[in-house]
C-alpha cells in the first residue's frame, strides 16, 4: 500500500474476517483487535495501524496484514491475514549430561509452546556458549537447528548440539619487562588467573576471559600502588601449548618510580588544610600510590569509608566534588593540587514515608532523625533506620531511604523512606492437662496497639493498631490456680515527649490441693499475690542521646490463708512490698531487634524499698534472739509469729547490671558478648535478707514460676536452677534452695543468620558461658565460675515469637547434692524469650 | 441442597450464567459473584463476554471487594473501550480505588492511584452524570493528602514545645505545606502555626540568631494577616506578636 494517511476515507466497518489462523480462535483475535462491526473506520488510518501495532506487540505472529475485500457504499469489509509464528514442540540436546540438560532448558526458558524467533535461537546459543566459556571451556561449540514437527499444527522441534571440548587451563604466565616487581608479586596481583600447580585446589587454573581482563587492570594497579604510575601493559599474548593448555605472555613497561610532592588543597572553606591532610593521610615524600590517592579521595568499594568525599558529603555538602590534579613534576616527585568544589550546603526539604499500611505517621515521624530544614547528614539517616528498626513494627532489613530531587542550586534534597510492615502481635491460646486438671491459657500481646480506637468498631482489622502502644493480656486458669495479668505501655506519653509510660496489674491465686486427700482443691486454704505497678521512662540527651532513665513504683500484697508456700515460715498472714526502681539504660543496637549486628546495650537497675526498720519500732535484735530460742525449742508457732512480724513490710535493695555488645565480624557473622551481675542486700543486718527477689541461676532461663519476684538467669549446659546454692533449713535440717543473693555471668556467642526474612528469621549460634550464684556476699568470688559451651538455633516468627533449642555442655559440677562430676550435655528449649 | 449449590458444583456454564444473572438482578451480589468468578474465563472473547465481565466487576464492587473491583473494571475498559458501560466502568473503577484509600495517617499510595483514576475519568467524560460525585471524591482525597502533610508539620510543632530541635523542621514543613498546597482548607491553620513555630524558634535561639529569626516570625505573622485578615487565630496571633516586637526592640539596638 502506498496510500498515505491523508487519503484515508471514512467508512463504516461492515465486516471483519480473520484468515491464516492455525492455533488461535478467530473470535478471540477479533475481540482482541477491539474493532466492532458498525463502527466508523478510516481506511487506511489510525485504527488499522493501532490494531497492527497491538498485534505485533504480542510477538506471536510473523506477518500481519489488512486487506479490503469489498466496499459497499459506506460499508467496508476487511480481511486480517495473520501468519503465526511456529511454536516449539520438543527440544533435544546432544553432548551434555542428562542432569545438565534440565538446567540449560530452565535457564534458557525453552519450553514447549514457546514462539520460535530468531532472537530466541541466537540468545539461547550465546547463553549456552558463554556458560561453558565461564567454566573454562574455551573451545565449546554450540549449534541450534529447528525442523518442522508434523505431529502438531505449526510447530517446530529444536536440536541443540553442544561440543564441550576440553577445559583450557593456563600452563604458565610469563611476565616480560618486569624489573622492580618479581614474577611472584605480579602473579599474586592476578587474583583469578593462575597458572597450573598440582597443589592448587581452591582457585582453579582455568582461563576465563572476563576474569583475565579484570586481572590485567589489577596488575597495573599493583604497579600504581608501588609508585610506578606510568606502568602499562604493552602486549599480552596467548600461546596455545596444546588443545587444553595455553601460556599467557604479558609484557609490561614499568616506567619510573615516583614520589608524592606538595599536596595543596584549593577551594576548601569548611575544613582547614590540616584537617583535610589528616583524612587524606598522604604525606610529601611517600611513594607515589595512585590507588591509595584515589581511595582516600573517594573509595567506591566501601560506602562508609573515611575518605574526603564522605567527609564532605556525609556532613552537609552533598553536592561537593573533589578532583586531584597533578600540577607539576620535578624529576620523580609529583606535586598535587586537590581541587574542591564544596557546593551549596545541603538541607533536607521534604521527608516522607511510604509503606506504613498500619502504623500511623506520628509514630514514625517522632523517631526520624532526618527532618525538613535540617542539614543533610548521612549519620542521621543511618540513625533513623536503626531507630525505625528498633520499633519492631517494620522489617528492619527492608528499611530503605531514598534520596530524591537533589537540587544543587537550592541546596536541597528530599528523603523518602520505604518501609514494610512486619506483624508484631502474638496470640496464645492453649488448653491442656497438668497439675491434676485442665489448664486454659489465653494470651494476647499487641505491640503496635491503638488504645484510642479500643471502642471504634471500624478499627478492628483484626485489632486496633498503629499507635505504637503495647497491650498484653494474659489469663490462665486451672482448678488449682488462676493468674491474670494486664500490661499497657505508651512510648510517647501525651505525644510531646519521648516518655514511656507503662502500667501493669496482676493477680495470682493458688488453692491448696492434695490429690491423696481429696480430688477437689480445698478453697479454704489459699494464697494470693496482687500487684500493681506504674512506671515512666524518659530518653535523655546526656551523657549521650542513647540513654534512657526510668522510674517505676510497684506494690505487691501477699496474702496467705492456711497455706504454707515455703517462702515464709508462716502460713497465715500478710506481707506487703512497696518498691521503687530506678533504671539507667543505654541502647545503641544496630540492625533490628531480632538480629542486632552492631552496637551495645546496657542496663543498670536499682530497686529499693523504704527503710521501714528505721521507724517501725520493731526490735529486730530481740526478734533474732527469740527466733534462735524458738528454733532450739522447735516451736514452729513462735517461728511463724516472728517471721510474720519480720516480713510484714519487706525491706531490701537490689542492684542488677546487664551489658551486651554486638560486633559484626565478617559478613553476617556477629559476635555477642554479654556480662551480667546482680546483688540483693539489706539495710539492716538484723532484719536479714528477704526470701524474695532472689537469683536462680542455671538452665534455659525461662521464668515459669515467678511469684516471689525472683530473677531466673539462664546458664546453658546446666539443669534449670542447678547453679543456685543450697542451704540448710534450721527447722528440718534438710537441704533447701532458697535462691542466691549475688550472681555474675559472662557469655560469648557467635551468631550466623540462615535467613532474615520477615516471615521467619533463623540463626544459628555457638556459645561459651560462665557464671555462678552465691548465698552471701562474703562467699562471692567473681572468678569462681561454672563454665559451659554449646551450639543452638533460634527461629523468630512474627506470630509465635522466638523459638529455640540449645545443646550445652557443662564443664563443672552443679550444686545439686546428688550430682557428681561435670554437668555434661543438656538440651534447652527456649520459647518467647530474647537472649 | 439448594439450586445455587447444585449449579455451583455443576459444569454447565450456561446454567451458571443464567443463575448468576438472576442473582445479580435480584441484588444477591455475593452469590452472583461466586458464579461469575467461575464462568468469566470461559466467556473471554465470546459475545456475552462483555456482559459477564461487567457483571463480575460490579459484583466485586457491590460486595465491597474494592481491590478486585478496581482491577476488574480496569480490565473491562481495556478489553471493551467502546462499551456502552464504559462510563460506568470508568467511574466505578475509580471509585473502587477511592474506597481503598486509607486514613490520612497511613501510606497514601492508594490515594494517589485513586486521584489519578478520578482525574482520568473527569478528563475523559467531562459531561457524564457522575462528574459531580467524581469531583467531590477527588476533592476529598486531595484534602486528605493535605491533612497528612499538615498533621506531620503540626506534630513537629507540638514536639517542638519541649524539644527545640523540632522547631526548624516545623517551620520548614509548614513552609513546604503552604507552597505545595495553595488552595488548601488548612492554609489558615498552617500560616498560624508557622508563625507559632517561628516565634518559638526565635525566642529560644542564641542571641546572635535572634534578630533574624524574630524578623522571620514577624514576616510569618504578616503573611497570615494578609491572607486571612479576619482569621480566627488573630487574637492569639496579636498577643504573640506583641512578645515578638518587644524582643525585637531589645535586639534591634
Amino acid at each position: 500500500q502506498d496510500t498515505s494517511y491523508e487519503d484515508g476515507k471514512r467508512y463504516i466497518l461492515g465486516g471483519l474476517e480473520v484468515t491464516g489462523l492455525q492455533s488461535y480462535n478467530e473470535q478471540t483475535v477479533k475481540t482482541y483487535t477491539g474493532l466492532r462491526i458498525g463502527q466508523p473506520i478510516t481506511v487506511p488510518g489510525d485504527e488499522i495501524s493501532a490494531v497492527i501495532n497491538k498485534l505485533w506487540g504480542l510477538e506471536l505472529f510473523t506477518d500481519i496484514s489488512f486487506y479490503i475485500t469489498n466496499i459497499e457504499g459506506e460499508n467496508v469489509f476487511l480481511e486480517l491475514n495473520i501468519i503465526e509464528r511456529p511454536t516449539l514442540s520438543n527440544v533435544t540436546v546432544y553432548g551434555v549430561k542428562k542432569r545438565k540438560i534440565e538446567e540449560i532448558l530452565k535457564d534458557t526458558d525453552l519450553k514447549k509452546g514457546k514462539k520460535i524467533t530468531e532472537s530466541l535461537i541466537a540468545n539461547s546459543k550465546n547463553y549456552i556458549q558463554n556458560k561453558y566459556k565461564k567454566k573454562g571451556y574455551l573451545n565449546a561449540k554450540v549449534t541450534i537447528a529447528t525442523t518442522k514437527d508434523t505431529t502438531d499444527a505449526n510447530t517446530q522441534a529444536m536440536v541443540i548440539n553442544v561440543k564441550q571440548g576440553d577445559k583450557v587451563k593456563i600452563n604458565d604466565i610469563v611476565f616480560e619487562g618486569n624489573e622492580q616487581l618479581s614474577n611472584k608479586q605480579l602473579g599474586k596481583a592476578m587474583k583469578k588467573t593462575k597458572k597450573r600447580k598440582f597443589y592448587r585446589f581452591w582457585k582453579k587454573s582455568k582461563y576465563i576471559q572476563e576474569d583475565y581482563n579484570n586481572d590485567l587492570v589489577s596488575l597495573v594497579d599493583k604497579y600504581a600502588e608501588k609508585g610506578f604510575r606510568d606502568a602499562r601493559i604493552i602486549s599480552d599474548t596467548f600461546v596455545k601449548v596444546s588443545d587444553d593448555l595455553i601460556d599467557l605472555k604479558i609484557k609490561v613497561e614499568e616506567g619510573n618510580k615516583y614520589y608524592f610532592g606538595e599536596i595543596d588543597f584549593v577551594g576548601n572553606t569548611v575544613y582547614s588544610d590540616r584537617q583535610l591532610a589528616q583524612v587524606l593521610g598522604v604525606k610529601k615524600g611517600d611513594t607515589y600510590n595512585g590507588v591509595l590517592l584515589r581511595e582516600r579521595i573517594a573509595d567506591d568499594s566501601k560506602p562508609d569509608a573515611q575518605d574526603l568525599t564522605n567527609l564532605y558529603q556525609n556532613n552537609g555538602y552533598l553536592f561537593s566534588s573533589i578532583n586531584p590534579v597533578e600540577i607539576s613534576a620535578e624529576n620523580d616527585t609529583i606535586n598535587f593540587e586537590i581541587r574542591i568544589i564544596e557546593g551549596k550546603e545541603t538541607f533536607l526539604d521534604h521527608v516522607t514515608v511510604v509503606g506504613n499500611d498500619k502504623t500511623n505517621d506520628h509514630v514514625i515521624f517522632r523517631e526520624l532523625r532526618t527532618r525538613p530544614g535540617q542539614r543533610y547528614n548521612k549519620s542521621d539517616i543511618i540513625r533513623s533506620i536503626r531507630e525505625l528498626g528498633q520499633l519492631g513494627f517494620f522489617d528492619a532489613e527492608q528499611i530503605k531511604p531514598d534520596i530524591q530531587n537533589p537540587d544543587p542550586n537550592a541546596g536541597t534534597v528530599d528523603i523518602a523512606y520505604s518501609l514494610v510492615e512486619a506483624g508484631s502481635s502474638q496470640i496464645e491460646l492453649q488448653g491442656g492437662y497438668g497439675g491434676g486438671g485442665f489448664i486454659g491459657t489465653l494470651g494476647l500481646s499487641f505491640s503496635n496497639f491503638s488504645m484510642k480506637n479500643l471502642f471504634n468498631g471500624e478499627a478492628y482489622k483484626p485489632v486496633p493498631m498503629g499507635d505504637g502502644q503495647t497491650f498484653a493480656l494474659r489469663l490462665q486458669a486451672s482448678r488449682t490456680y488462676r493468674v491474670y495479668s494486664l500490661n499497657f505501655s505508651e512510648p510517647w506519653l501525651g505525644g510531646k515527649k519521648p516518655v514511656r509510660f507503662n502500667m501493669s496489674l496482676s493477680r495470682t491465686q493458688q488453692f491448696y490441693y492434695n490429690p491423696y486427700v481429696s480430688s477437689k482443691p480445698d478453697k479454704s486454704k489459699q494464697f494470693s499475690i496482687t500487684g500493681i505497678s506504674a512506671g515512666l521512662a524518659k530518653r535523655v540527651l546526656w551523657p549521650d542521646d542513647y540513654f534512657t532513665i526510668s522510674h517505676s513504683l510497684g506494690y505487691q500484697l501477699y496474702n496467705f490463708k492456711d497455706y504454707n508456700l515455703g517462702l515464709f515460715n508462716f502460713g497465715n498472714g500478710k506481707s506487703n512490698s512497696i518498691a521503687y526502681t530506678l533504671g539507667i539504660s543505654r541502647n545503641a543496637l544496630d540492625g533490628g531487634r531480632i538480629y542486632p549486628r552492631k552496637g551495645s546495650n546496657f542496663e543498670l537497675t536499682a530497686k529499693f524499698t523504704p527503710p521501714f526498720s528505721l521507724f517501725n519500732n520493731i526490735d529486730y535484735e530481740q526478734l533474732n534472739e527469740d527466733e534462735e530460742k524458738a528454733i532450739e525449742e522447735l516451736d514452729s508457732d513462735e517461728i511463724e509469729r516472728i517471721d510474720q512480724e519480720r516480713f510484714r513490710w519487706l525491706e531490701f535493695y537490689k542492684v542488677n547490671f546487664k551489658g551486651d555488645w554486638y560486633t559484626s565480624l565478617v559478613g553476617d557473622l556477629v559476635l555477642r558478648s554479654n556480662a551480667e551481675f546482680g546483688f540483693l542486700g539489706s539495710y539492716n543486718e538484723d532484719v536479714g535478707k528477704v526470701p524474695f527477689e532472689r537469683f536462680y541461676v542455671g538452665g534455659d532461663g525461662m521464668g515459669a514460676y515467678t511469684l516471689d519476684g525472683r530473677d531466673v538467669i539462664a546458664l546453658r549446659g546446666y539443669e534449670n536452677q542447678s547453679l543456685t546454692p543450697y542451704s540448710t533449713d534450721p527447722l528440718s535440717g534438710g537441704q533447701v534452695q532458697d535462691g542466691g543473693v549475688v550472681y555474675n555471668k559472662y557469655s560469648l556467642e557467635l551468631r550466623y543468620p540462615l535467613t532474615l526474612k520477615p516471615s521467619a528469621s533463623i540463626y544459628g549460634q555457638v556459645f561459651l558461658e560462665a557464671g555462678n550464684a552465691f548465698n552471701n556476699f562474703q562467699d562471692f568470688n567473681p572468678f569462681e565460675l561454672k563454665r559451659s559451651a554449646g551450639v543452638g538455633l533460634r527461629i523468630f516468627m512474627p506470630a509465635f515469637g522466638l523459638l529455640g533449642i540449645d545443646f550445652g555442655y557443662g564443664f563443672d559440677q552443679d550444686y545439686n547434692p546428688n550430682s557428681s562430676g561435670p554437668s555434661g550435655w543438656q538440651t534447652h528449649f527456649i520459647i518467647g524469650q530474647q537472649f | 441442597c439448594s439450586e445455587y449449590q447444585k449449579v455451583l458444583k455443576n459444569e454447565d456454564v450456561k446454567a451458571k450464567y443464567d443463575l448468576a444473572e438472576k442473582f445479580y438482578d435480584a441484588g444477591d451480589f455475593k452469590r452472583a459473584n461466586r458464579l461469575l468468578e467461575q464462568i468469566a474465563p470461559k466467556y473471554i472473547g465470546k459475545p456475552q463476554g462483555e456482559r459477564v465481565m461487567y457483571f463480575l466487576a460490579d459484583s466485586y464492587f457491590q460486595t465491597k471487594d474494592y481491590n478486585m473491583a478496581g482491577y476488574q473494571f480496569e480490565r473491562f475498559l481495556k478489553s471493551y473501550p467502546k462499551s456502552d458501560k464504559a462510563v460506568e466502568a470508568g467511574f466505578y473503577g475509580a471509585k473502587s480505588y477511592y474506597e481503598l484509600s486509607p486514613k490520612y495517617s497511613l501510606d497514601q499510595t492508594d490515594t494517589d492511584k485513586a486521584l489519578i483514576k478520578l482525574q482520568n475519568f473527569i478528563n475523559t467524560y467531562p459531561d457524564s452524570e457522575f462528574l459531580v460525585e467524581a469531583n467531590i471524591m477527588a476533592r476529598e482525597l486531595t484534602t486528605k493528602k493535605e491533612r497528612k502533610s499538615y498533621e506531620i508539620a503540626k506534630q513537629f510543632n507540638t514536639i517542638g514545645e519541649f524539644d527545640y530541635t523540632f522547631l526548624t523542621p516545623a517551620v520548614t514543613a509548614f513552609d513546604n505545606f503552604i507552597s505545595d498546597n495553595p488552595g488548601s482548607v488548612y492554609r489558615e491553620d498552617a500560616l498560624f502555626y508557622k508563625f507559632d513555630a517561628s516565634t518559638n524558634l526565635a525566642l529560644n535561639s542564641f542571641d546572635y540568631l535572634k534578630k533574624d529569626r524574630l524578623n522571620d516570625a514577624k514576616a510569618a505573622y504578616l503573611a497570615l494577616k494578609k491572607s486571612f485578615p479576619e482569621s480566627k487565630y488573630l487574637k492569639e496571633a496579636n498577643k504573640t506578636l506583641e512578645k515578638v516586637e518587644k524582643e525585637l526592640e531589645i535586639y534591634s539596638k
